[in-house]
């Protein structure tokens, strides 16, 4: 039976966009309605895949040779992201119907979206290292894809390639961490390496830890590879929620905690993981302040919010990262969904400065966002509140105090900007020109559900450290059980430190009027962020250095054959003399 | 000189031949030649290396493979010279690349 709903979670999505492929553009209505019924089916199997959590292989397929066995293992991890991607996916579409009404190329958006979604679960639920990394690719793909998907605006363009370049990047040093366990255990299983990663030399593992971290950083768009993210918000809305959002960056920081225990050893690794964090959730929310763009706010927060999850894996709290890497995907997948029903109800205007006073015109998209928001900032009683504070809280005890006074402020600047969105887009006097229309049918169940779940999601909290500590045999999980963990968070110190914080942050932009000083004293700061405090120039230099370098090998390519050749039997001639050499 | 000897000898004048062909020659009609020069030295460095691992009849699978790849490749090479004489009057490879680096 698990296996059936194994392969049912990864295939479903496949088929069904194989299916809106085959229907063709001529046909919306019926791309839009199998795009829904295969979505939904998939998220439904995702669920009903959730209790039947454990830590054996229950789908293996014996490729064999190279390739070692293609194995599915439903552990904690893996379902409930793979019920993330699913559910998530299935909203996303669902609010498709009504964003994308009218465009053209609807069967490559579609058959894009769940070719996403299938290699998302695959990706969440595979015990087999080599396969993670195909799956991680194929998300890589589609992401690319779907950020181009405008394809006649170059901007559009340009974000996928980035976007791609550097994911493609950090995939690399994952497909050297595959080959090498295989080197050294002899197969690619991750439940062989966590078990074994004791016999590998010392700075094998050095390299794949690092390398990982390195995979990770570039998935998660985390600092230095963070520029990427911004960048790909030239998608469709549900894309960004969806991809940019809600699943495929969390990739990064699902594979920091999978290979958590065998990494945790190695010298230097928990402090660079956490250094990462600290950097990405502090830079990027400052950032997130001085934007202007609607998406590109949500996107920074984005990094911001990843940043947490990492820093909470660096200070060894797998759970509370994971905790929050699924409370983050709800609420921040509302965040995008409803930012993309302003988006569409004012005729595609992203910047915020022209917006002002909507609130009035969409009333239900406003409240929905303002749900969104409260969870992001970490109000109680909503679920970014509890696994966030849950984080703190570990950095508090286990993690250097200097990380926890960073992860702070972020916090507050994290109150800060949201309340600033918040304003300028649904407050304040109306700018912009014309009139806003409503959302949607499609566009408010989809975040209606979502406000619920950002509502209500915290009350899952012991039964999902549960499935963790059951289903993890390696990561030695001791969650307290649900009702002593929540209790656990209302009394921790850390909690009261972070709400006077947060309404910290929340008063300053009250304040902003008589704190025209401090802004002017930190002018300097603003500008760096909006200059990305220059990680963007740095990127720049790098393409143009490529550039510049392949414009001077040119010259090596003459397109003659007897040059090529010299270089064909100069080359033999080595290797025969490094043989003989050798011998 | 033992048999293996002579075979291995054979083998570097054929690739020999073939590669200095590659290397000078301009005319594509005398680089599709070369090339099966060079090609008929790998198949006698096979046939050398199946008798001496003692798995002939695995080196005679595979020769009989390259040859009807490498027939194909002469095939294709000619006809593809004789539509290049007639669309450019010229069988010089320099004369026909047009990168430049």
């Amino acid at each position: 039976m698990t296996d059936w709903l194994i392969g049912l979670t990864i295939g479903l999505p496949w088929l069904g966009a194989l299916a809106v492929w085959l229907v063709g553009d001529k046909r919306e209505r019926e791309q839009h309605t199998l795009a829904v019924i295969f979505a939904v089916a998939a998220g439904l199997a995702a669920l009903a895949l959730i209790p039947s959590y454990g830590d054996a292989v229950e789908l293996r397929f014996e490729v064999g040779g190279f390739f070692g066995d293609f194995t599915f293992v439903p552990d904690g991890l893996g379902v409930y992201l793979a019920a993330i991607a699913n559910v998530i996916g299935a909203l996303a579409v669902i609010f498709s119907v009504d964003y994308m009404d009218g465009e053209n190329a609807l069967g490559r958006y579609y058959a894009m979206i769940l070719l996403f979604i299938g290699a998302m679960s695959g990706l969440a639920l595979t015990g087999s290292i080599l396969l993670l990394f195909i799956f991680w690719e194929i998300t890589a793909l589609c992401s690319y894809a779907l950020i181009s998907f405008y394809n006649d605006d170059p901007k559009a363009v340009e974000g996928g390639i980035k976007a791609l370049i550097v994911t493609q990047l950090g995939g690399v040093g994952m497909l050297i961490g595959a080959l090498l366990v295989r080197a050294y255990l002899g197969d690619y299983q991750i439940s062989t390496f966590l078990s074994r990663y004791g016999e590998l030399p010392e700075n094998t593992l050095t390299i794949m830890a690092f390398g990982f971290l390195a995979a990770a950083a570039a998935k998660s768009a985390q600092v230095p590879f963070h520029t990427w993210l911004p960048g790909a918000m030239e998608a469709p809305s549900p894309v960004s929620a969806l991809i940019h959002a809600a699943t495929m960056v969390n990739a990064g920081v699902y594979l920091l905690a999978r290979f958590y225990p065998a990494f945790e050893e190695v010298s230097g690794w928990t402090t660079a993981v956490t250094i990462v964090g600290l950097v990405s959730a502090f830079l990027a929310a400052l950032m997130a302040l001085v934007s202007d763009d609607l998406k590109r706010v949500l996107a920074y927060s984005t990094i911001s919010q990843l940043g947490y999850m990492v820093y909470a894996v660096g200070v060894g709290s797998v759970f509370a990262s994971q905790f929050h890497l699924f409370s983050h995907s709800i609420f921040k997948a509302l965040l995008f969904l409803s930012a993309g029903a302003v988006i569409h109800g004012i005729g595609g205007e992203r910047d915020m400065k022209k917006m002002g006073g909507l609130g009035r015109q969409m009333p239900f998209t406003r409240n929905v966002f303002i749900v969104g928001a409260l969870a992001l900032m970490g109000i109680p009683i909503l679920n970014g509140f509890w696994s966030k504070e849950l984080i703190l809280e570990h950095g508090l005890e286990d993690g250097p105090a200097w990380a926890y006074a960073g992860m702070l402020i972020g916090a507050g600047i994290t109150a800060l900007y949201s309340f600033r969105m918040v304003w300028l887009v649904f407050f304040d006097v109306p700018r912009g020109e014309g009139h806003a229309h409503q959302a949607g049918q499609m566009m408010r169940i989809a975040t209606g559900i979502l406000a619920f779940g950002a509502l209500t999601t915290w009350l899952l909290v012991g039964s999902f450290g549960e499935m963790l500590e059951e289903s993890l045999p390696f990561h030695g999980l001791h969650v307290h059980a649900g009702t002593t963990l929540i209790e656990d968070i209302i009394t921790a110190q850390a909690t009261l430190i972070a709400l006077g914080v947060v309404a910290l942050g929340l008063l300053t932009w009250w304040l902003r009027g008589s704190l025209g000083w401090l802004a002017n004293g930190l002018r300097f700061v603003g500008t760096a962020a909006s200059h990305d405090f220059g990680f963007e120039w740095l990127n720049r230099q790098i393409v143009n250095i490529t550039k510049s370098s392949a414009e001077s090998l040119r010259a090596t390519q003459t397109g003659h054959l007897n040059w090529n050749v010299l270089g064909i039997v100069g080359g033999l001639v080595v290797v025969l003399a490094i043989l003989a050499l050798g011998a | 000189m033992n048999d293996l000897e002579i075979l291995i000898a054979g083998v570097v004048a054929l690739m020999g031949v073939g590669l200095y062909g590659l290397l000078f020659t301009r005319n594509l009609i005398k680089v599709v030649v070369a090339l099966q020069i060079l090609v008929k030295g790998v198949l006698v460095a096979m046939t050398a290396a199946g008798e001496a691992s003692g798995q002939l009849n695995l080196s005679q699978t595979l020769i009989m493979t390259v040859i009807v790849a490498d027939t194909i490749v002469a095939v294709v090479g000619l006809a593809f010279a004789v539509q290049v004489k007639r669309l450019f009057g010229t069988l010089d490879l320099q004369a026909l690349s047009n990168l430049r680096g």
